[in-house]
């Protein structure tokens, strides 16, 4: 059990024999540990994660690695002493991270790898389905452009991520290759995700074949930022082209018919479904009766764990208002420089 | 500064009997192989008015931060921040002219551009003191530079993605109304080779006067390959097409650009007392002091000019995505070394030419775009560039005659 739910427990007992409730979510005390919460993204995981554990009336502590491993494994051993009941991690370096894990799990902390995967035994795993990522790209390409030549501009080819959205974007245009409605034309990887790179990329695809491109399957929106860039440039502008994380400047795009599709991941959702999670492990639920959970092994060590992954949204022309009702993106940055075709949330 | 030195900066380049510089010859020679080879393995496409367009613009940027590169190197020092300092300038000019500036002003574009390269002076001017003053090492220094801007650019907007530009500013990136055109083309291309003509003339007939050796038939040769290629350039410029139309695009702005640069260094390092003192300092850096040459004074001015290379290079690389990134920029200072280096540059100092490092440049940005022609993967490029980089110095090792 957990030792500090245990000492609560004790502490109850002397008040008052009437406490006998395993662990109530206001005993419970949560630990995240985040790799570089200088990054933007976390300060909004944090809001969704606060927001849940705060309903329950439970405890966050944090601790900011600062892109140290070293730092990440003491931030680890404080929370540990701390007593925290469950411990959240975005792992810096996720091999680097199992000693640290290996620790928590002795000491029976539950672990949850919180958006990176740590792929070892026992770890619960919460993140945006990167698979589905690749899946609603393709997806919504297709249904713009069913048949004709596609380019790929895949991620970065040191990053796992990005080898997750191409497995997701090959799940729904292999079958289509298959029966010839579809053929690759292009494909490259971008290097460190630069959009730079997918810009160069991009124009020398279109080079080699002569402009004949139907749709571009762009990995994230930075890289299709690029690969708009580069189709301005020759006036094809306006040809279906993929992306995700709703960047402003993306949505910006897709209402102004640049761009078709971002699978949208609203970081306050993780944060939440990262809160639930935690509260049922510290209760002592076992992992695979958490509502939701799945068994993920499509890491490259293919090592079973459980996990709750949550599906990005979809964002096109027709339901950009979800972003605007989210607070997501002003109206005023949406609809920078849309005047014809104007989509509804615009209006 | 007084142009009060008249001979070649190249006086210790090898040249052959006609006075070329057998270096930068045998460095055009290797561009011309590559150039042939990929056109036959993409069956036709390398050499094509598109691709020759598409691969000026993007060299453009490598071969501005390499110009400055070479002068660093020259002087026996290294700028490893080169990347980030673009990346940190183009975030800046980013955030003002889209988030805090009015959108529709016209002056807004032109004084984000003049801050930008004012902060590019700055940052140099902020490396050059750390190094020429307080002496510490330039690979120490810049590569806190590289850490300290690439966070900076992060900083400057919490690493969003700021977009788009004013439309005029835009055009700095050679997108698809970024060129020229046909007409004007043409004219600038008289221009500079009347330009051009005279100021061979005026150097011919000064060299003689100070009983120089000087023989008309190789300028007249000179002048004649020049003005060949650069025909070559602008016909091959006018010859692509703007998209559904046969309007011919013409010089691409960046190209603009980068000639500006060059034709500004070359001045520079020829004819400038400051030019003569980078080259002095590089050779030997105390018998440089003791012969009086300021020599921190002249490091110092060598990183503010590869600052403001930096904030030039920002506004073209921005321009042309038509978005401020936080990672715009990355591992460019791999790309501008490797350039300078090709071009020439002598790690060990006192040697590179500016013509060297653009050639350079195009020879990086060659493989990079001929091997996605014939569909090569990213990683199989790093390969060769890689290998082209080891053999290109070889070569030049041999060349140059050094043991």
């Amino acid at each position: 059990m957990k030792r500090r739910s245990v000492m609560s427990l004790l502490a109850g007992l002397s008040l008052s024999a009437l406490m006998t409730a395993p662990a109530l979510a206001a005993d419970i005390t949560v630990g995240m540990s985040w790799a570089n919460y200088q990054e933007e993204r976390w300060k909004i995981d944090e809001s969704g994660l606060r927001a849940g554990l705060e309903e329950a009336g439970a405890e966050l502590v944090t601790a900011d690695a600062q892109s140290s491993n070293e730092r990440q494994a003491s931030d680890i051993d404080g929370l540990l002493a701390r007593g925290v009941d469950v411990l959240l991690i975005v792992a810096w370096d996720s091999e680097a991270i199992i000693p640290s894990v290996e620790r928590a799990l002795a000491e029976g902390v539950p672990v949850i790898a919180y958006e990176r995967q740590i792929e070892y035994p026992g770890v619960y795993y919460v993140a945006f389905d990167p698979v589905e990522v690749g899946r609603i790209q393709a997806r919504e390409l297709v249904r713009a452009q069913p048949k004709g030549d596609y380019v790929i501009i895949k991620g970065s080819p040191t990053d796992q991520y990005a080898h997750y959205v191409l497995t997701g974007q090959k799940e729904i245009i292999d079958p289509l290759i298959a029966n010839g409605d579809i053929t690759i034309v292009g494909e490259q990887w971008t290097d460190g995700w630069v959009p730079d790179n997918a810009q160069k990329n991009m124009e020398n695809i279109l080079t080699a074949v002569n402009d004949k491109v139907d749709a571009v399957l762009a990995s994230n929106d930075g890289t299709a930022g690029g690969v708009v860039a580069a189709l301005t440039s020759v006036g094809l502008e306006g040809i279906p082209v993929s992306g995700q994380d709703g960047d402003i400047a993306a949505l910006n795009r897709i209402a102004l018919g640049t761009q078709t599709v971002t699978a949208w991941k609203d970081a306050r959702e993780l944060g939440r479904l990262g809160a639930k999670v935690a509260l049922e492990l510290a209760k002592g639920t076992a992992p695979e009766d958490i509502e939701g959970s799945v068994v993920w092994d499509k890491g490259p060590k293919g090592t079973a764990q459980n996990a709750s992954v949550l599906a990005p949204v979809t964002i096109t022309h027709e339901n950009l208002d979800v972003v605007v009702d989210a607070d997501w993106i002003s109206k005023e940055d949406l609809c920078a420089g849309v005047t014809e075709n104007a989509p509804a949330a615009c209006n | 500064m007084t142009t009060e030195t008249l001979e070649p900066p190249s006086l210790a380049e090898p040249t052959n009997k006609r006075g070329f510089n057998v270096r930068t010859l045998s460095l055009v020679g290797l561009l011309v192989v590559i150039a042939v080879t990929f056109h036959f393995l993409s069956g036709g496409l390398f050499l094509s008015a598109r691709n020759l367009y598409n691969l000026v613009v993007q060299t453009s940027v490598v071969a501005i931060l390499a110009c400055g590169m070479t002068l660093v190197i020259v002087t026996r020092n290294i700028d490893l921040s080169v990347g980030s300092v673009l990346g940190c300038v183009g975030m800046v000019i980013a955030l003002l002219q889209i988030e805090i500036f009015p959108q529709d002003a016209a002056w807004n574009w032109p004084l984000t551009v003049a801050i930008g390269i004012g902060l590019g002076a700055l940052i140099g001017a902020w490396h050059g003191v750390w190094i020429a003053y307080f002496g510490v090492p330039s690979f120490v220094v810049t590569l806190g530079g590289l850490l300290i801007f690439r966070g900076a650019a992060f900083e400057v907007a919490q690493g969003k993605t700021l977009a788009p530009f004013d439309p005029v500013y835009r055009l700095f990136g050679g997108g698809i109304d970024g060129a020229l055109g046909v007409g004007p083309s043409w004219a600038l291309f008289a221009i500079i080779m009347v330009l051009y003509g005279l100021g061979e003339v005026l150097v011919h007939r000064r060299q003689m006067r100070l009983g120089f050796d000087s023989t008309v038939r190789t300028k007249l040769l000179r002048f004649l390959a020049v003005f060949v290629v650069a025909a070559a350039f602008v016909a091959t410029m006018n010859s692509y097409m703007k998209p559904r139309s046969d309007i011919g695009r013409g010089i691409p702005v960046p190209a603009l650009v980068l000639l500006s640069v060059v034709l500004f260094m070359e001045f520079v390092t020829r004819f400038t007392t400051f030019g003569r003192y980078i080259f002095a300092i590089g050779g030997n850096i105390e018998a440089a002091r003791l012969n009086g040459i300021p020599t921190r004074r002249t490091v110092l001015k060598v990183f503010i000019a590869m600052g403001v290379l930096c904030a030039i290079a920002a506004v073209v690389t921005t321009a042309r995505l038509n978005a401020g990134t936080s990672s715009t920029g990355e591992l460019l200072e791999l790309s501008a070394i490797a350039a300078a280096v090709i071009g020439g540059a002598s790690l060990s100092g006192g040697r590179g030419t500016i013509a060297g490092a653009v050639v350079g440049a195009l020879i990086i940005q060659s493989l990079e775009s001929g091997m996605v022609l014939i569909g090569a993967s990213s990683s199989q490029r790093m390969v060769a560039i890689g290998l082209v980089l080891m053999v290109a110095v070889l070569a030049d090792k041999y060349l140059s005659g050094e043991e």
